[in-house]
């Protein structure tokens, strides 16, 4: 009996290591596409439903990865294991231009197919002068307020009337305002205000010094009235049960938002005072990437699945099914979308929303801005020091990416 | 002698299967990691890495830096804080679940043993929203009732420590708990009464009986456990340091420190080469640990 199991395990480990090694060598149909993703159902099955009735004779298979960038890392390169193309945020396409999985996808697309896009969305998708995305839609922050407590008439339109505002409205388990005020993601749209920046095209980290500490002494003010914690949930939970007047948040606030029977107004980002400028919020762009292996050898099914995305149709059907902000302009002419409160709010904030840099060394400035706050905000540690800090931080890991 | 010789190869036949098993999960990614260390694989040579030598390796230096330094005193004093309250409270526990006439002892054991079947990143986060968290936590809202204001329990680097380990011993003590029950349950009860004819008290018993008795068989958890504690990554970083959810605590292990400062690089060379350091520093603690057991 001993002797049988053992035989029976050994086989077992054999088929294991056998199966391993021979997962996705078999020949991949020409008219098959698999696309990774991470999206949210709505958004899969609007495009999965469009392309179905776009382009019959292609297969497209949707796969929904949890950790896409780092499976990609992995296989990227590797036919047998890897996407066709996959949906993600632009902000990624650098680390793989450079990884050099990614194929360029100009000479994919039929002339003039991007002649109607938001440039915002097109300078998104560029690195180093080439185009690496097909972009579908965009999500920016908004300033976002609940009506039963904060009225129209009240919506700050400058950070000086905002502060005033919490001021008036902060206290006894309320606040007038909240946000992630610590997280580099949402506090880049204050230093824009101030006209700094995290990180230039060239990789300089904090490019305008003066203004990443101005902008950092002023944010300090509102940071003191809002809650110790930084992180999403608590600031989700404390808008959506009514708790926070207004909050500056993504688009994937509103479903939640609305389920809570939220009266929820969307206006215009607040201007600061001191410059003139609107709080600027980074925008993702999302959008199709094409893997240089299924450039090569799919050339003809990945051109006629692309043609099919640039079509206007795809995003008037993905802003209806989940209120994403098409690429496309032409979208914005269709009625439905006209009417839309929350895509046309996106839209206006494109205007002056900054693609979040798509170049590698932006990887490691999330951590190195989200340290800066935390020390500033968070652990009462000065401002110059704090900024000295990050910045010899910043340099340090930029030179050891390379 | 020639039978001799068969039946080694027989043996070493049949441990083949789990010998291959063993060194494709430890022993290759170790191997893989060291020959990484020597490359300079990174984003702009991803696919196409060449050999740099020890090059990574004179760059890891800088890395341990003072921050550095710092965060392996904090890891020192990390493990032994936690392995002393570990031992205590599990030696504790375990010995009131041992008490004669204990009525739902099978309960007792059962509530004792929940957080290890719940996952750590469950546990953890769990922690840090339902516990400590400002707005909605238990703590503070204890804080409330009784007047006080609400606390930043994970902002200073002290209360952070001292939250941490609170998680890391809800997280560990099950295991402990049931190895010691484990070792208090094959001792043999006729060395009490002898003791106790011969007129020993409780402690002495514990000293003179159940410490001796138990060591040899809580050794290796024990062994275990000290690593697990030295290189804890997920319960400082989840409370803590996580990226979009820091809470202004400079407390770090030498595997969050290593992580914030060469991890996030996507230098894969050069990461590699940190983590063969940290893994030697490991190895030396592990061999001055083992030779104490052995001179026991």
């Amino acid at each position: 009996m001993k002797r049988f199991l053992s035989i029976l395990l050994c086989i077992c480990l054999t088929l294991t290591l056998v199966g391993c090694g021979s997962q996705g060598v078999d020949s991949k149909n020409a008219n098959k596409l698999v696309i990774w993703h991470d999206k949210e159902d709505a958004v899969i099955d609007a495009l999965q439903a469009y392309l179905t009735a776009a382009v019959p004779d292609l297969e497209i298979v949707f796969e929904k990865k949890t950790s896409l960038t780092d499976s990609l890392k992995l296989v990227g390169n590797d036919p047998s294991a890897a996407p066709d193309l996959f949906i993600f945020a632009h902000d990624k396409i650098g680390v793989f231009a450079e990884m050099g999985i990614l194929a360029p996808i100009e000479s994919l697309l039929e002339e003039n197919a991007l002649a109607d896009y938001l440039p915002m969305t097109l300078d998104a998708a560029t690195y180093k002068d080439t185009l690496y995305q097909l972009p579908l839609y965009f999500e920016t922050l908004l300033f976002m307020y609940n009506r039963r407590y904060m009225q129209d008439e009240e919506v700050p339109a400058t950070t000086d009337e905002l502060l005033e505002y919490m001021q008036n409205n902060t206290g006894r388990g309320r606040y007038g305002f909240v946000e992630q005020h610590s997280t580099a993601y949402y506090s880049a749209a204050w230093i824009h205000g101030f006209g700094g920046s995290i990180i230039d095209e060239n990789g300089v980290p904090f490019p305008d010094a003066q203004a990443v500490k101005d902008a950092l002494n002023y944010h300090a003010q509102f940071v003191a009235l809002m809650p110790g914690e930084t992180e999403y949930n608590t600031v989700n939970t404390l808008f959506l049960e009514g708790k926070a007047d207004a909050t500056i948040g993504g688009p994937w606030m509103v479903p939640s938002a609305r389920a809570a029977e939220i009266d929820l107004g969307i206006a215009p980002m607040p201007t600061v005072d001191a410059t003139g400028k609107p709080l600027a919020p980074y925008s993702g762009v999302q959008g199709i990437h094409v893997l240089k292996f299924a450039a090569e050898q799919k050339t003809e099914a990945v051109k006629k699945l692309l043609a099919a995305l640039t079509a206007p149709e795809i995003g008037i059907d993905l802003a209806l099914a989940s209120g994403c902000a098409p690429a496309n302009a032409l979208c914005y002419d269709d009625e439905r979308v006209a009417n839309d409160e929350l895509v046309q709010a996106m839209r206006a904030t494109a205007e002056i929303a900054i693609p979040m840099p798509n170049i590698p060394e932006m990887d490691v400035m999330w951590t190195v801005v989200g340290n800066l706050l935390t020390d500033v905000n968070l652990s009462g540690k000065g401002i110059d020091e704090s900024f000295d800090a990050a910045l010899a931080q910043a340099n340090q890991l930029i030179d050891a990416m390379k | 002698m020639k039978n001799r010789k068969r039946d080694t190869l027989v043996s070493y036949a049949w441990s083949a299967p789990s010998l291959l098993l063993i060194g494709l999960m430890v022993v290759f990614p170790i191997l893989y990691t060291g020959y990484i260390s020597l490359t300079n694989m990174n984003v702009y040579h991803w696919f196409d890495f060449t050999i740099v030598g020890l090059e990574n390796y004179f760059r890891a230096l800088f890395v341990f830096d003072s921050g550095f330094l710092s965060a392996l005193l904090a890891t020192i004093a990390w493990t032994v804080v936690n392995m002393v309250l570990q031992l205590v409270i599990a030696f504790v526990l375990a010995n009131l679940l041992n008490i004669k006439k204990l009525r739902f002892r099978k309960l007792y054991k059962t509530i004792l043993m929940f957080p290890w079947a719940m996952p750590g990143y469950v546990g953890i986060l769990l922690w840090k929203t339902g516990m400590f968290n400002t707005q909605f936590g238990l703590l503070n809202q204890w804080m409330e009732k009784l007047g006080h204001e609400a606390v930043r329990w994970l902002s200073s680097d002290v209360s952070a420590f001292i939250c941490c380990t609170v998680v890391n011993l809800w997280l560990a003590l099950p295991f402990m708990i049931m190895i010691m029950d484990g070792a208090l349950q094959s001792i043999d009860r006729s060395y009490y009464e002898s003791a106790r004819l011969d007129g020993a008290g409780a402690i002495a018993q514990a000293r003179y009986i159940t410490i001796p008795a138990m060591k040899p068989i809580i050794a290796p958890a024990v062994i275990i456990t000290v690593f697990t504690t030295f290189k804890q990554f997920d319960v400082v970083y989840l409370l803590t340091q996580q990226a979009g959810a820091k809470t202004g605590s400079g407390f770090h292990t030498i595997l969050t420190y290593a992580y914030e400062n060469a991890f996030i690089t996507n230098n894969y060379g050069y990461s590699s080469a940190i983590s063969i350091i940290i893994f030697i520093l490991l190895i030396l603690f592990s061999a001055k640990f083992q030779l104490k057991e052995d001179n026991a």
